[in-house]
């Protein structure tokens, strides 16, 4: 990786982080496309076309919006590690498929 | 659109992973042909902006939000549908399991819609465009119908399901992403000129080897 990677990642990495610490504040909490057209069925909130069983909980719910919806540092928190664990796995994934010479 | 869990059944899920398993099997084709040493950082940053993007919803009319999904802009930056498909797969994979946005079943049908079609409307639309309207508008537009395009796949896969009707879907779902598109071209675009101006050797529009066909 030569120094112009290094900024490239290294600018990424800070204007995801200045998005994660505004998104809790800034971000609109009213229903997205898809639950908004599900509201427009008039599905129930709860809605499963089937039971589904066996899927394991999520770390933190809904960015940790569901499970602590005031408290914004631990949904920041939440946000850039899922930032930092995206640049990984991203990065890992295309070392292992990258062009074989 | 990220399709939670409970939409759409076990037995259709299974048909929107086998489509997933398909697309990955050409994407790392594609990868091992083509994606250099010196994309690897960009792939990696993109899927990054992706996920930190889609924690910021805008809002738009009739009291909904809607955020970036970015998968015409990965196919563009590419040049190839492809990179889209690994790109959402790692960031819908991690969205899923550690933040419950979107579901786990669900993940076939969201990289289907989010990554194949987003990526492959926003892709061959900025191709068809390009020479008449330039890059930049191509883009734009591009990224406007993917986001479009994928709403209405969703809203049609949401039929197919049972979860609602494609008569109150397929009009909800175009008319709320007509709006959450715009939001989708314009941070596209912005995204492309700060590349192409900080470091064209980044896009594939910019290779002579890709000049012949892109």
């Amino acid at each position: 990786m030569d120094k112009k990677d290094i900024t490239l990642i290294a600018v990424a990495v800070v204007i995801c982080i200045v998005i994660c610490a505004l998104s809790p504040y800034i971000a609109s909490g009213d229903p997205d496309g898809l639950e908004k057209s599900a509201e427009d069925a008039k599905l129930p909130e709860d809605f499963s076309v089937e039971e589904i069983k066996g899927i394991p909980d999520a770390i933190f719910p809904d960015y940790a919006f569901a499970n602590a919806p005031d408290n914004q540092l631990l949904q920041i928190v939440a946000l850039v590690i899922g930032t930092i664990v995206t640049l990984g796995l991203g990065y890992a994934v295309a070392e292992i498929v990258k062009r074989r010479n | 659109m990220h399709i939670p869990d409970g939409f759409i059944p076990i037995t259709q899920c299974i048909v929107y992973y086998i489509i997933l398993i398909v697309a990955l099997y050409f994407s790392v084709r594609w990868a091992r042909n083509n994606l250099d040493e010196k994309r690897i950082p960009l792939l990696a940053v993109l899927a990054a902006g992706i996920f930190a993007i889609m924690s910021m919803n805008m809002p738009i009319p009739f009291g909904t939000s809607g955020h970036m999904v970015g998968g015409a802009l990965v196919a563009i930056v590419f040049l190839a549908p492809e990179a889209a498909v690994l790109v959402f797969t790692v960031v819908l994979l991690i969205q899923a399991l550690i933040f419950g946005d979107g579901g786990i079943t669900a993940l076939g049908a969201n990289v289907l819609n989010m990554a194949i079609i987003g990526g492959f409307v926003g892709l061959y639309t900025f191709k068809g465009l390009k020479g008449f309207v330039g890059n930049y508008a191509a883009a734009g537009i591009g990224a406007w119908l993917a986001t479009v395009m994928a709403a209405l796949a969703c809203a049609i896969e949401m039929g197919i399901a049972g979860t609602f009707p494609m008569n109150i879907g397929i009009p909800s779902m175009v008319l709320y992403h007509f709006f959450i598109g715009i939001i989708e071209a314009v941070l596209t675009v912005i995204v492309l000129v700060a590349l192409d101006k900080f470091r064209p050797d980044l896009l594939a529009w910019n290779d002579e080897s890709a000049k012949g066909d892109a």
